[in-house]
């Protein structure tokens, strides 16, 4: 079910701005790990590279001057060069900073465009009681417009929305930004426990310590380029890393 | 019976504006294009009608032969002078202008100077509740709200629908979804095109057909457009009735009403302008269903 993912040599630029630089990762089928830094380390850009946000940017033109290079592997296929679309339709999913739900949409109908490329009918019930039975919330406000629920709700439903989809590997890009601590922990209780339904996850933080305390192994970035990586631990432990790009 | 033929005039005119404007504002919201070449498919499509039925085409057979070319010349044209500027505002008002009056030039091209007149399909009339009504404005307003039935069905309903709901929304977020956002802004182009073209086969037989029939019905088109609030669906065929039957009013309770109509409907968008910029639904494409 899992599928691993394996980055070298990942570098985005806009313009000028080298924002990503050599970046090395690999996350082991089903694994969890946590990429911590600073704010503008360029957490949000790998993710969006990898998701196929970034290609999508310099295909539309939008953006001016967009250069993306390095490998990007997913299970025994090369990704980097697909469109976004396609590889979500591969198991490689993310749900992105500021969670984004469609709005005026009700939380069902977010639901079901999360299950787009789910053809079969039973397979989107199923995982609609999956996602329901991990936040029963959504159920409830199932008819509600997704732009009237609060910070946490809509996290859940960004992240339900994500599920939808029967990722192998769900990217969380922020999930506890703007969150208060109440909401927060039984938040990360509920990621914790995708991670036992053999999703792998690569989960981006400011919360270094909460995202690393659930991590196999974690990175940590700065200005772009991967300053620090190893067990959860090793990094916690290192003053170094705590004191200069933690703020611990 | 004046009152009695400003409601049906005002009817039919709303379901040719409402087709018209509701393709325009779905390009607009899902593609990001104002095409100001629009009103171009329907003024091709009617004469699509003209010609075939001219030739003895049946009216039905007409329609459907007329769609698919306007739809292949429009899909055309976006290819070659609109996709590839998409980003670029000012450049894409300019093309699809340059558009338009080059689909002007090529029917005066091909069809001359002559104005044209496609002979009534339905003639005779139907009394309804003791009026009169025509025939063949019973048939146009009978396409035209199977038309709009057909996009709310398509648009609520189907998985098509949500595709497109969601492209307008966040495109960025739909592409997360797995959902073709390049894919569903051609389809969408079509289905504008295609509502465009319809309208036109649906309203030929009642007007007379001519290289210029686009310019008034664009202004009335981004009128509808603005009036509703850019971007809203619902708000874009609610400012095309409002409009039409503003025009169905002043042609016919007005001396020299018919050169009047245009500049009255300016005159309405110009109004809710002042006292609400944002026009009436000023909100997303997404409070529909
Ligand atoms: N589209 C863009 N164009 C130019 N600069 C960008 C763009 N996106 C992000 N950046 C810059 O890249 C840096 C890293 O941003 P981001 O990846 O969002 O960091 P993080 O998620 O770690 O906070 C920031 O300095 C930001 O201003
Ligand atoms: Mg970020």
């Amino acid at each position: 079910m899992a599928e691993g993912l394996r980055v070298q040599g990942l570098s985005v630029s806009y313009g000028p701005a080298l924002i990503v630089h050599e970046v090395d990762l690999e996350v082991g089928a089903g694994a969890t790990v946590s990429v911590v830094g600073p704010n503008g380390a360029g957490k949000t850009t790998v993710l969006r590279a990898l998701s196929g946000l970034v290609l999508w940017e310099k295909s539309s033109s939008r953006q001016a001057g967009v250069q993306l290079v390095g490998e990007v592997w997913f299970g025994q296929e090369r990704v980097d060069h697909l469109p976004a679309h396609q590889i979500a339709s591969r198991g490689l999913i993310l749900c992105p900073e500021r969670r984004r739900p469609f709005r005026e949409m009700t939380v069902e109908e977010n639901l079901q465009a999360g299950a787009y490329l789910v053809r079969s009918r039973k397979v989107a019930q199923q995982r609609m009681a999956e996602v329901c039975r991990l936040f029963p919330v959504l159920r409830e406000r199932g008819r509600q417009r997704a732009g009237t629920l609060s910070g946490g709700e809509q996290q859940m439903l960004a992240i339900g929305r994500a599920l939808m989809g029967g990722p192998k590997l769900l990217m969380i890009d922020e999930p506890s930004t703007g969150l208060a601590p109440l909401v927060k922990q039984p938040l990360f209780a509920r990621i914790r426990e995708i991670k036992t339904l053999g999703i792998g996850i690569l989960l981006v933080e400011q919360d270094a310590e909460l995202a690393l305390s659930m991590a196999d192994s974690g990175y940590v970035l700065s200005q772009g380029r991967v300053v620090a990586q190893g067990s959860p631990a090793e990094l916690l432990a290192d003053e170094v890393v705590r004191r200069s790009y933690l703020g611990l | 019976m004046i009152f009695a033929d400003i409601l049906i005039d005002g009817l039919v005119r709303s379901g040719v504006y409402a087709m018209l404007a509701l393709g325009f504002a779905l390009v607009f919201g899902v593609g990001r294009v104002l095409n100001l070449a629009h009103t171009a498919f329907f003024m091709v499509a009617s004469y699509g009608i003209f010609y075939f039925v001219g030739i003895g085409t049946g009216m039905p057979l007409a329609i459907v032969l007329s769609s698919i070319g306007v739809v292949a010349v429009g899909l055309l044209l976006y290819k070659l002078f609109l996709e590839s500027v998409r980003e670029m505002e000012a450049t894409v008002l300019i093309a699809s202008l340059a558009s338009a009056v080059l689909l002007q030039e090529l029917m005066l091209l091909f069809f001359g100077r002559q104005y044209g007149r496609v002979p009534e399909v339905f003639s005779g009339f139907t009394r309804i509740l003791g009026v009169r009504v025509g025939n063949q404005e019973l048939a146009t307003l009978a396409l035209a709200v199977l038309c709009l039935v057909g996009m709310w069905v398509l648009l609520s309903r189907t998985r098509l629908g949500l595709a497109i709901r969601t492209s307008a929304q966040d495109p960025e977020v739909a592409n997360l979804m797995g959902i073709n956002v390049s894919r569903v802004v051609q389809v969408v182009v079509a289905l504008g095109i295609l509502l465009a073209a319809l309208a036109g086969a649906a309203v030929a037989p009642l007007i007379t057909v001519e290289p210029h029939l686009w310019m008034d019905r664009l202004v009335i088109v981004l009128a509808a457009v603005v009036l509703g609030g850019l971007g809203s669906l619902k708000g874009s065929i609610l400012g095309a009735v409002i409009l039409a039957f503003a025009e169905a009013f002043v042609v016919f309770l007005l001396p020299g009403g018919s050169y009047l109509r245009t500049a009255v409907a300016m005159a309405i968008m110009l109004g809710v302008f002042l006292a609400r910029p944002e026009g009436l639904f000023g909100a997303g494409i997404e409070e529909e269903s």
